[in-house]
């Protein structure tokens, strides 16, 4: 249930940056995540119902999750981009490489990243 | 009147944790300090291996543990009896240690009068793997009875570690067996280093502190 430590390092950073903005309220935050990073959309959008419960700057805003595709980097190659095939059965996260073909790969994990924030500012 | 704006912000939600985790990392580095952590299931043998380590070890260095459990100090007491400086984090309900909970520990003390640090986290194959913690080196310790398939299942956390402890072995050859997980470790990361111990025995305790850099006279 790291989903909620998560989501309570994306409200402090919001906050700050409300603040800075001279912002009333949040409306949208947007997020980006990479497909193995082990977030599940759900957990995190209740771990954030949770934590902004009672903060009025960020009544009513929505957390809007976009999940990355993947993307290797192969230790034979140092192809860097997504893979040609996803694991399989056997590893699930060695995926193949899309240039050499070969298994020996390493995931480069896209960490949950605040791209965008909607806020509402008072003239 | 109110207007909306559209801020782009590109940053991490990690962001942080990693400044706190890599200013802990400069830190150690500029001090000439070593920093491990220690990640692993529950009940695969990381106290026990690291009273061993303290054991080994805090003849010669001066030695400081940071565990991190939901409840109790029992694992930072058994550590303390070998030797070790040690410190417990009660994390409540939370299932990894954390770069600001390092720190406040570190905060705490004089980080001169220690050489070598680890924390101990949380027993958890999933959640410690996404927490950087500012170590300079990320362990990963299973043992044989957590059945074969334990590091399939659980390949991120191997990803991001640099060295694999089998743990348990000696109990090998006696209904479990070493070699599927040696096997698939190195499938899954070929360039971390693989290691067999028996926190009980001792077995592996030598080739472990080799692997962690840490030289002994």
């Amino acid at each position: 249930m790291h989903e909620y430590s998560l989501a309570s390092a994306i409200v402090e950073q919001v906050k700050k940056i409300a603040q800075e903005h001279n912002a009333s309220k949040v409306k949208t935050i947007k997020v980006s995540a990479d497909p193995y990073e082990m977030v599940i959309p759900d957990l995190l959008k209740e771990a954030y119902g949770i934590i902004i419960d009672e903060l009025e700057l960020f009544k009513d805003s929505n957390l809007e999750l976009l999940i990355l595709p993947a993307e290797i980097i192969c230790i034979d190659c140092d192809y860097k981009g997504e893979p040609s095939i996803e694991g399989d059965d056997e590893f699930a996260y060695n995926f193949r490489c899309a240039k050499c073909g070969s298994r020996d790969t390493h995931l480069n994990i896209r960490h949950l990243t605040i791209e965008t924030v909607d806020l509402e500012i008072l003239e | 009147m109110t207007q909306e704006k559209k801020i782009t912000v590109k940053k991490q939600a990690y962001l942080v944790n990693d400044e706190i985790a890599d200013n802990i990392r400069r830190l150690m580095k500029e001090k000439n300090k070593l920093f491990f952590n220690i990640m692993g299931s529950i009940g695969a043998g990381k106290t026990l291996l690291l009273e061993r380590l303290a054991e080994k070890l805090s003849p010669h260095y001066k030695i400081f543990v940071i565990n991190g459990d939901v409840a109790t100090t029992i694992d930072a007491d058994r550590i303390a009896a070998k030797g070790a400086t040690t410190v417990q984090i009660n994390t409540g309900g939370g299932c990894h240690l954390s770069a600001n909970l390092i720190q406040k520990e570190l905060d705490k003390i004089n980080i001169d009068d220690y050489d070598i640090f680890f924390a101990e986290n949380v027993g958890n194959l999933i959640c410690p793997a996404a927490w950087d913690v500012g170590a300079q080196m990320n362990m990963v310790v299973v043992s044989i009875t957590e059945g074969e398939y334990v590091i399939k299942k659980h390949p991120i956390i191997f990803k991001g570690a640099n060295i694999a402890v089998i743990n348990k072995c000696d109990l090998d050859g006696l209904g479990f067996d070493s070699g599927t997980l040696v096997e698939d470790a190195n499938k899954i990361k070929s360039d971390m280093e693989v290691i067999c111990t028996s926190a009980k025995t001792s077995l592996g305790l030598e080739a472990l502190i080799d692997a962690l850099g840490i030289q002994l006279p």
